[in-house]
């Protein structure tokens, strides 16, 4: 039973599904159908099965990018927000102007455009004559080559990371403090709670949900990690990853195969294991979530 | 002007019917009001009579023409909502101008009669105000105004008032009255306030159950209910109900026995139908007196459960033996409440019958 | 909220003194925390406004020393590599995004909103949905579907496929939800059409989500890499984000100072939008991350 009336409401939406289904549903089946051939641009393409998916899974850049996807998340989504929380709770005891002061400086980060902090924190990190490297010297510490390196690779990167990161989580778990009703705070300074019994009593239970989220979009966004290893190594599909692949992640592997190699179908593959990774990770993660509902 | 009628509609969402089978006649320039519980469907009416909400059986004739498949905007029907609606970014000239402004008519035109409604509305300063910076009484004026602008055939409140505070909604409610008598104009106004309606309505619609009651003048339904349901809605406090049996039956007159345990009653009444043997009393509590004493056996002990001093008034609720609540209404002397025991006697020209199945029971 | 604990523990003994350590403290760590914030961005101010030669990491400074060598820097690169055009394409790129977001997602949202039509369930369920799968896995046929469209180093290349935004659609839904119904209704009355009630009541009243969003979608495609960097290859249709990438390649033997003062040009706008705006930004970004 189709009705008139509707016309106008679909002629409203039509732009945009239009635009939704030429440029994500359909790139999204194609490149489904892409993972099962051999297509590198030149040659003409051939139906391959799962071999796509196997030499993937088999080669030595994807277990070396899966581990350091897997150390990177484990340190920088709690490190993050950690930081995050702190920076919040530091905010918010100031009041008015200096809140709103201070807010803004710790966003600040987070509005400069990744090329650009990455680029900052290169010549930061510039062995010899770096910033890091100069205050080093000041203390007579020798130079430390922080980004070629294969011990402090890792963790010059998690540093950009919090340091890009920490002013986005703040602003939301500081607006999740401001809906904290204060009678939680005013009934538990009457039961004699310390300021970091209220910490631990009120403000994280009851920012469960969106400590729960900002973990979820951390970890989700933390999966699909590029920008920030990719302008710091080689920053060209030709040269990434850095000293032994040290800052090789999965979607730098990915495009290096697509670009760099022009493998599409391998890379279109590549995608694929990693949606299937993201999706159960968050799975997972809302699984937990349920359960820790319940008592 | 003009007059409408509501003829055989019904409408249901999926299995829930709200409104059954309506048929209504609404008379030019009448001030109506349908009152009634929430989700008794009189909303649900007034936004198919405004054409917000389709009426798919029956007929819905404004002027004897059929509106029905008639866009809400061609009606001629202009509607008050209960939260306003008033359009925030506008000032509240832009809100009353609103339709002429898409109706494209000339910026003189709308300036003269938004000016006029402004002016009968007393808005006059307030007309470069937005809706944030107006008072809860000034946005209601302001959404009364953007319909008078329109120049409706039909005004359509929808529980418009009910936002106020009591004392704003007393002078609102004088303020309508008197545009009513300016304008003239069909007005039907949804409330779920039965004091409401009985102040504002020429007639009052009585709805529950999407079903309509009853419908008449105000104090015609307040003294002469068709059941249960009318007679308990209207009045406040509500009306008193007694069960009791119907001892005997004569031409002019019948016999009730058994109210509130043991007492007796006897009523005049035409040609009661000698099957019924038990009937339910609709007393209000104006009809209900204190007695000295058990003197006569139409006197009802009671225990008196509370007492409400008003000054003017004393409501006294008394527990009759059968746990019957029973209100007296007592405006001659405040109520002393030291006693617990006292005796009430019931005005059988206030009483009214009702079978069973809540149905009137009418002296023929 | 310092000072409400005070009064309930003025009792404490020796509290006066706690107080002044906290507060000091709290300064403390707040100031230096604010430093590290904004050190790098000064940093780059410091080394671009500055006579050449000096390496200023091994002399720091806490304020510019040269404005003229730093405007001779940023005429440099102006004069000597098409910066200028990469802004014009930037800023385009951004504010045909901008545009075509909110005009194609305020439609869109204001439908989902506000009103039932067949189909709007799944629609929205799936368009939902597409908010998890990770950029990376559509970026490789997103390319592929630009290049066989022969949009590859065009405008529309960069703009179109970007509009569909399913994260512009979701918060502008959120905040239409908010509309009563009775306003529609009323503009209904009013004899306003299906269209007029969108164009005169949804989007005015929408305009905070509207502006939100627009600086949002602003801070994203202008620093946005990727998708610039393989669909626009060209040197033709860099944009800024590609041009400084040139200078910031390792390899590049181009002076720190003279990386910098790129950095700082590309840097430039969304400071000034923050500045302007960091209220509206920082609001936006609590709010529909606390929704989400």
């Amino acid at each position: 039973m189709f009705d008139k009336k509707h016309i106008p409401h679909l002629l409203m939406v039509f732009p945009f599904l239009a635009l939704f289904a030429v440029f994500f549903l359909y790139p999204i089946v194609s490149g489904f159908v892409y993972s099962f051939y051999d297509w590198n641009a030149t040659t003409t393409s051939r139906f391959v099965g799962l071999a796509n998916y196997q030499r993937i899974v088999h080669s030595r850049d994807f277990s070396k990018a899966m581990w350091n996807l897997g150390s990177y998340i484990i340190i920088t989504v709690p490190v993050g927000i950690a930081v995050a929380f702190c920076l919040a709770l530091l905010v918010d005891s100031f009041k008015g102007f200096w809140q709103n002061f201070f807010r803004s400086i710790f966003f600040m980060p987070v509005v400069l455009p990744m090329f650009l902090a990455a680029t900052i924190w290169r010549w930061i990190y510039t062995p010899n004559i770096g910033l890091l490297n100069t205050t080093r010297g000041f203390f007579g510490l020798p130079s430390v080559q922080f980004l070629n390196d294969t011990s402090t690779m890792l963790y010059s990167l998690i540093a950009v990371d919090v340091w890009v990161s920490a002013g986005f989580n703040m602003v939301i778990i500081l607006a999740g403090m401001k809906n904290i009703p204060r009678q939680y705070y005013e009934a538990a300074r009457l039961d004699g709670a310390s300021k970091l019994q209220e910490i631990f009593y009120i403000t994280i239970p009851m920012l469960y949900p969106v400590l729960f989220f900002v973990t979820t979009y951390g970890v989700i966004s933390a999966l699909q990690v590029f920008d920030t290893p990719w302008l710091l190594t080689g920053s060209s599909f030709s040269q990434y990853g850095g000293r032994q692949n040290a800052l090789l992640f999965p979607v730098m592997d990915m495009m290096g195969r697509g670009f760099g190699e022009l493998k599409f179908g391998q890379a279109a593959a590549y995608g694929f294991i990693l949606t299937t990774v993201i999706v159960s990770v968050t799975a997972v993660m809302f699984a937990l979530r349920k359960k820790g509902h319940q008592p | 002007m003009a007059d409408l009628q509501i003829i055989n509609v019904s409408k249901s969402y999926g299995a829930v019917e709200v409104l059954r089978d309506v048929n209504l006649s609404i008379a030019s320039g009448e001030f109506v009001v349908f009152v009634g519980p929430s989700g008794c469907g009189k909303s649900t009416l007034l936004r198919m009579i405004s054409g917000l909400e389709e009426a798919p059986t029956g007929e819905i004739r404004l002027e004897g023409k059929v509106v029905n498949r008639v866009d809400p905007a061609k009606r001629g029907v202009a509607m008050v909502f209960q939260s306003y609606a008033l359009y925030p970014h506008m000032t509240a000239f832009q809100n009353m101008a609103f339709s002429l402004t898409m109706a494209r008519e000339p910026k003189a035109v709308i300036k003269e009669k938004v000016g006029r409604a402004a002016a009968i509305l007393r808005l006059e300063r307030l007309l470069d105000r937005r809706p944030g910076e107006l008072s809860g009484g000034q946005k209601q004026r302001v959404a009364i105004g953007r319909a008078i602008v329109r120049e409706p055939k039909v005004f359509l409140f929808d529980e418009p008032l009910s936002n106020l505070d009591t004392e704003l909604r007393v002078q609102m409610r004088a303020e309508l009255i008197q545009l009513h008598a300016k304008l003239g104009t069909t007005m039907i106004y949804v409330t779920h306030d039965q004091v409401e309606a009985m102040t504002l309505a020429d007639k009052m619609v009585v709805m529950n159950g999407g079903i309509i009651q009853q419908h008449g003048t105000p104090l015609g339904l307040y003294d002469d209910p068709d059941n249960k349901f009318v007679a308990g809605f209207i009045g406040s406090p509500k009306m008193n109900f007694i069960k009791a049996k119907v001892e005997a039956v004569r031409t002019d007159a019948i016999t009730l026995s058994d109210l509130g345990g043991c007492s007796r009653l006897e009523l005049p009444f035409r040609n009661f139908d000698a099957d019924i043997r038990e009937v339910e009393l609709g007393v209000r509590t104006e009809h209900i007196d204190i007695a000295q004493d058990a003197g006569t056996t139409d006197i009802l002990a009671a225990k008196v459960a509370f007492v409400e001093e008003l000054g003017d008034v004393t409501f006294i609720h008394t527990d009759l033996p059968t746990g019957e609540r029973l209100v007296v209404r007592s405006s001659k002397a405040r109520h002393r409440g030291s006693s617990t025991e006292c005796f009430v006697k019931l005005d059988p020209a206030g009483v009214l019958l009702f079978g069973t199945n809540g149905e009137r029971i009418r002296s023929a | 909220m310092t000072t409400d604990v005070g009064l309930i523990r003025t009792a404490a003994p020796g509290y006066a003194l706690d107080l002044s350590i906290w507060t000091v403290l709290k300064w403390t760590v707040a100031i230096c925390v604010a430093v590290v914030a904004v050190f790098p961005i000064i940093w780059m101010i410091n080394v671009v406004f500055a006579e050449p030669g000096v390496p200023v990491s091994i002399n720091p400074r806490l304020l510019p020393t040269s404005l003229s060598a730093g405007i001779a820097k940023i005429d440099t690169i102006l004069s000597e590599t098409s910066y200028l055009h990469a802004y014009y394409i930037s800023i385009t790129y951004s504010l045909l995004t901008i545009a075509g977001v909110l005009l194609i997602g305020s439609m869109a949202a204001f439908e989902f909103a506000l009103f039932e039509f067949p189909g709007k369930r799944p629609m929205f369920v799936i368009v939902m949905l597409s908010l998890m799968v990770p950029t990376a896995v559509t970026l490789i046929p997103t390319y592929l579907l630009t290049a066989n469209l022969g949009w590859l180093n065009t405008m529309q290349g960069l703009v179109v496929p970007g509009l569909a935004s399913a994260f512009g659609l979701f918060m502008l839904i959120q905040f239409m939800r908010t509309i009563p119904r009775e306003m529609i209704e009323a503009a209904r009355l009013d004899g306003a059409s299906h269209f007029q009630i969108y164009r005169h009541i949804a989007l005015p009243m929408s305009k905070n989500a509207l502006v939100t969003l627009a600086i949002l979608i602003f801070m994203q495609t202008w620093g946005n890499f990727i998708w610039p960097l393989i669909v626009a290859p060209s040197p033709q249709m860099y944009t800024v984000g590609q041009v400084v990438g040139l200078f910031n390649a390792p390899f590049s033997h181009v002076t720190v100072d003279i990386v910098m003062a790129a950095n700082l040009l590309a840097a430039l706008p969304p400071l000034i939008f923050f500045l302007l705006f960091q209220r509206k930004i920082v609001e936006g970004i609590a709010m529909s991350g606390s929704k989400g």
